[in-house]
């Protein structure tokens, strides 16, 4: 690819998917990343680092080099021979990846999971149960005179995402400080609350009855209890008073609010009560889709198979169960037999017992680093990154898709993530016959 | 190259060319219609059976990002649907929000080639376009929006025609649309403000301009570029009892502007039954006081020759709402109480769009009369070439439906029947009991081949077989001269509900209901070419303007080329006569 | 040696430095320092009888590991925070309700002093989690 400066240039780490980076290119490795977060920064700069040796094949310990096409007919064979195929990831590999993945799910009558299930599977959850009312993030910076972060702490895991959409200066909005409020709520402290203009804390664990309880008094029910989730109803009631009185708010959302006890409940009671502030003024709300293309997966999942993820293909048609189809279940009831990983890493970030059923079957792994699951893995094959050194599409958190490009080569033999999986799913198709 | 095809011995209705049932062969060779072939082409002997070209609809949401999320948020639309994969096809799911796979497969076994989606926030352009990749079986395009786009409101406030002719055509360029969509102008960007603007006379909150100087001057820009399909139009103030008066009012509103070359027809109104509500006299405008506006409506249309229009016909049953008009959607939502989505509008994504799950019932006062109103309209119009068969998919129900609704139109006795078990308003609130008329097979085929190919503009190869066409070709399995249709609409259903053969660019691609995927056929879009200097305006100009109020950035706009050449079929259109 | 712990909830998520290191390489050293901590208020530290820097042993009835102590200005008494990453999931528990998604954000746990105790490597504590596999 050229030397020298590329210009717009998507970022392919979180959900804000900013495509404003001048990348500097000199001897095809990056060398400067300028407008980039500091978590941008080391993706981008460190690209060539760490890489998945391979491909390659272990066996009793041993990992051996092996040519790419050995490693497909390993692959293929371990595939051909499951009975209970799950792949999973995607959410840090481009669209076109995807399409492949869910030709092998289909072929080997397997599950295809991707990392929504353990991020903002919940947030889907909700919305099939009530709907949801999505902004989109240029209109906060115009618009919005209320924000509010539930259960995400922005500054760490969306760097950018306060400076660029909410405190940044819009249309109608020209002076943020004086015209636009920021609340954090959460059940710590967190460096995102030290920036905001109030910090709500709520116990852990209490999502639901405070929103509820929101919603209650948004519709102006009085409640017979003087606290909720450790906050007074006096306050919640200012809260909610507020809230009707701004123009124009959105809700960020995050872990905080899909990963803690209510779960999808939590999601649903939220969009409900942003639904119910609709009938005041204008609301909308936004989940901070963590991976840069978990958003992506969630939709080609949707166009192709009819549903967001944890689908299944054993009976020759798409079906989908949350907890059934899931990864982490699957892992943990020890159903699944063999795991085709694509662009993620469930050894470091799924709990004990499913971790501990990783180590008893077959891993296929495709991912441009090593990470934790390299180290189970029996066969490893590193692919090209999307966004450096491939090219793709990928879609942000509030649905828009960016066209990511190549930068750089990638390093030799390397191929991206949808030619591997082409050659995989082509071997199937043969040995099926 | 596959081999030249003779289908012989076929009954021809091809209206475009002024033939009904008349017995002819169809040469197709390369893809294309030809006058004939030589004698080692593979003969099909019809016997008798119909032959059209294959179907064209013209509105019909099929890929795009409020399809995406509708589809993702109703699993259960989809879990009493299940399609399991065959040798030939893909596995997935239905019902009202197939995945794509099955709506190319449904599309093809029914014996349509070409669907549009109608209503595309223009910069979530690439995300469609990955999805018609997985669209088997069909020809398809897409209708960018304009209307509620802050910078149509920019261009229009200044009064600069040219601008917003500009705007236009670098937008179809860039991401490959093929006509200009308007979805409740001013009035879905409204709504982000807390505005219920339905007037469309009223102010579009901070612009100092109306609903009515968008229309108008988005009509006219349209007439400027030449483009070949006209303006789309969704009017403001759906679905409300009594808007039969704002839409005739909409209508008349653009009735003095000037067609390019002449052409009669400036404007296409679509899904005409969600706007031709009447209210009975001395009544509020409430739901108790529905009554059809279908027949004034069909009246208007003879008296006015400016404009085309769509059923959006209700089917009954299951649907799913979806549309660019948030604030119908939220009013929907505040009627059923039941599952809500609204999509983000603003300037950067002009979609405005909103999602309800709907089930329209014939024992429902309001839904039975909503029912007849298409029906009303279409069997009250002079010229079947200006009414066009559609449910406006999913809205009004689903496109597995269309069969349904060709029997209500060419089958008195089936209206009949099945108004025996409707509300009484479906008796007292309109005329259709009193209306005999019944369509013909030809006035189908004139409904759903000829009239959406012209309108939509892409007659020189599509909704005709006519030599020079696509070899898009649909058998049903019927010998038209030993059928009364209208004494037996049960058969009508059972005949167009699976074709006997369907040909997609020549290619086999359905016989009696198997289906054989192939890749999406293409899409098409159209390349109006303006001026060099007005095109070095408004690349500046946008540029600015996405950079102050868009999140991202304008050289990540367009539709790169990776996802589009090897699907496109362009057609480049002489609009250098828009002045700089 | 106290047999019993300070209660707390444990919570987990992303930091700056966890994400950085994420990106660098998940077997980085930046990523190991990272995410092999818990980070505490003072008033937990007191109870402990710790200083920042030394280890503690949280404990859930899923499991316990070792990490790396590290002190949280802003932090209350009650809730703990160890950055996303495998020294969380050794201590999460699999269960998901139906939904797909683990326990992610508060876990009952009991912390203990370990001082001394060694801190897995990443590669270690993978080890540890598959054994018997």
């Amino acid at each position: 690819m050229a030397e020298g400066t590329h210009e717009n240039v998507v970022c392919t780490f979180c959900g804000c998917l900013c495509d404003d980076l001048k990348l500097e290119v000199k001897d095809n490795k990056i060398t400067d990343n300028e407008n980039g977060c500091a978590i941008s920064k080391a993706k981008f700069l460190h690209h060539a680092e760490d890489r998945l040796e391979g491909p390659s094949i272990r066996s009793n310990g041993t990992s051996t080099k092996v040519s790419l096409k050995d490693a497909v007919t390993r692959a293929v064979d371990l595939i051909a021979n499951s009975k209970r195929l799950l792949v999973y990831g995607l959410s840090s590999t481009e669209n076109d990846a995807h399409r492949e993945a869910y030709k092998i799910a289909e072929e080997a009558g397997g599950v295809v999971d991707n990392t929504s299930s353990v991020c903002h599977g919940p947030t889907i959850l909700g919305a099939q149960e009530s709907g949801e009312v999505v902004a989109a993030l240029a209109e906060v910076r115009h618009r919005s005179d209320l924000v509010i972060y539930w259960g995400s702490n922005p500054q760490f895991a969306h760097p950018r995402h306060m400076n660029l959409h909410t405190k940044a200066a819009g249309e109608w909005i020209k002076d943020p400080k004086t015209e636009r409020k920021i609340w954090v709520v959460d059940i710590r402290k967190t460096i995102s609350a030290g920036v905001a203009d109030k910090y709500i804390q709520i116990e852990p664990g209490t999502d639901l009855e405070v929103i509820s309880a929101m919603r209650a008094l948004a519709r102006g029910k009085i409640l017979d209890i003087d606290k909720v989730g450790g906050q007074s109803v006096k306050d919640l009631k200012e809260l909610v008073e507020a809230m009707k009185a701004a123009k124009y708010g959105v809700l960020f959302f995050g872990l905080g609010l899909t990963q803690s006890k209510g779960r999808h409940r939590n999601i649903d009671a939220a969009i409900r009560l942003v639904q119910d502030l609709n009938h005041h003024t204008k609301w909308s709300m936004m989940p901070m889709r963590g991976h840069y293309n978990v958003a992506g997966a969630n939709k080609t999942s949707t166009w192709q198979t009819g549903y967001p993820y944890a689908v299944d293909y054993s009976r020759g048609y798409p079906r989908y169960q949350p907890g059934e189809f899931t990864a982490v279940d699957m892992l943990a009831r020890g159903e699944a037999d063999v795991l085709l990983n694509i662009a993620a890493d469930p050894a470091a970030h799924f709990p004990r017992d499913a971790l501990k059923h990783m180590g008893n079957i077959p891993i296929i792994n495709l991912d441009p680093k090593q990470n934790m699951t390299s180290l189970l893995a029996e066969v490893n094959i590193p692919t090209a990154i999307a966004g450096i050194e491939c090219d793709g599409a990928a879609t942000r958190m509030d649905g828009l898709p960016l066209y990511l490009k190549k930068v750089v080569e990638p390093p030799e033999d390397f191929l991206p993530d949808r030619d591997i999986l082409k050659m995989i799913y082509e071997g199937l198709r043969r040995v099926k016959k | 190259m596959s081999k030249d095809i003779i289908l012989t011995n076929g009954r021809v209705y091809d209206p475009m060319h002024g033939i009904e049932g008349e017995v002819k062969d169809i040469c197709i060779s390369d893809g294309k219609i030809v006058e004939k072939v030589n004698g080692s082409a593979k003969k099909i002997d019809l016997k008798g059976k119909l032959v059209m070209a294959g179907g064209v609809d013209m509105h019909s949401h099929i890929v795009g990002s409020k399809v995406g999320v509708g589809r993702a948020i109703c699993p259960e639309d989809h879990r009493k649907d299940p399609v399991p994969k065959t040798k030939d096809t893909r596995g997935g799911v239905g019902y009202t929000m197939p995945n794509s796979y099955v709506i190319g497969y449904r599309y093809s076994s029914m014996g349509y080639t070409t669907v549009i989606e109608p209503a595309l926030p223009a910069l979530k352009a690439l995300g469609s376009w990955e999805e018609m990749e997985d669209l088997p079986n069909l020809n398809s395009g897409l209708l960018p929006m304009f209307c509620n786009s802050m910078i149509t409101f920019d261009y229009v406030k200044e009064g600069d025609q040219s601008g917003l002719a500009a705007f236009i055509a670098w937008t179809l360029q860039k991401v490959g649309g093929l006509g200009v969509k308007m979805v409740n102008p001013g009035g879905t960007y409204a709504w982000a403000h807390g505005v219920d603007l339905r007037d469309h006379e009223g102010e579009i909150p901070g612009w100092g301009i109306t609903p009515k100087d968008v229309t108008r001057s988005v009509c006219k820009a349209v007439e400027a570029l030449k483009l070949p399909h006209m303006m789309h139009f969704h009017p403001n103030n759906l679905g409300r009892v009594g808007n039969v008066e704002t839409t005739i009012a909409q209508l008349d509103m653009i009735k003095d502007i000037k067609g390019h070359g002449g052409r009669d027809h400036i404007c296409h109104l679509t899904h005409m039954s969600f706007e031709t509500l009447s209210s009975v006299e001395g009544g509020d405008l409430d739901w108790g006081s529905i009554e059809s506006g279908g027949y004034k409506f069909a009246q208007y249309m003879n008296k006015n020759k400016h404009f085309t229009a769509d059923m959006g016909q209700i089917t009954f049953g299951p649907a799913t709402t979806m549309t660019g008009d948030g604030p119908f959607e939220f009013y929907l939502y505040q009627l059923t109480g039941g599952k809500w989505v609204s999509l983000a509008v603003d300037v950067e994504l002009p979609g405005g769009a909103g999602i309800v799950p709907y089930t329209y019932s014939p024992k429902a006062a309001g839904n039975s009369v909503q029912w007849a109103i298409p029906l009303e309209f279409a069997l009250s119009v002079d010229d079947v070439w200006r009414c066009i068969i559609s449910t406006d998919h999913p809205n009004a129900g689903p496109f597995t439906k269309y069969p349904l609704v060709f029997s209500w139109l060419m089958s008195k006795k089936q209206r009949d029947i099945w108004m025996e078990d409707m509300h009484k308003f479906a008796h007292e609130r309109t005329i259709l009991p009193t209306i005999e008329r019944e369509w013909s097979l030809q006035d189908v085929v004139i409904s759903t081949r000829a009239s959406p190919a012209k309108i939509l503009g892409i007659e020189k190869t599509k909704g005709h077989l006519g030599v020079g066409a696509d070899a898009d070709v649909s058998v049903y399995d019927v010998d038209t001269t030993k059928v009364d249709f209208a004494k037996n609409p049960d058969k009508i259903i059972k005949v167009f509900s699976e074709s006997f053969l369907t040909f997609l660019g020549g290619k086999q691609v359905s016989k009696k209901g198997k289906v054989k995927g192939v890749p999406n056929e293409g899409v098409l879009t159209i390349h109006p070419e303006i001026n060099e200097s007005l095109w070095a305006r408004i690349n500046k100009e946008l540029e600015q303007k996405m950079n102050n109020w868009y999140s991202h950035s304008f050289h990540n706009y367009p539709v790169p080329d990776v996802y589009r050449k090897h699907l496109e079929k362009k057609t480049v259109i002489d609009s250098t006569s828009v002045p700089a | 040696m106290s047999a019993v712990g300070v209660k707390a909830v444990v919570t987990s998520g992303r930091t700056l430095k966890q994400g950085r290191g994420m990106e660098i390489g998940k077997l980085s050293s930046e990523y190991f320092e990272e995410v092999s901590v818990c980070e505490m208020d003072q008033v937990t530290f007191d109870a402990l009888g710790i200083e920042a820097g030394d280890s503690v042993r949280v404990e859930t009835i899923h499991g316990s590991v070792i990490v790396t102590s590290r002190l949280d200005r802003r932090a209350e008494p009650g809730v703990v925070f160890i950055p996303c990453g495998p020294y969380a999931n050794a201590i999460t528990g699999s269960d998901t309700e139906g939904t797909g998604m683990p326990d992610y954000k508060s876990i009952e746990a009991q912390i203990f002093p370990a001082k001394g105790e060694k801190v897995l490597s990443v590669k270690e504590l993978l080890s540890k989690m598959v054994e018997g596999s």
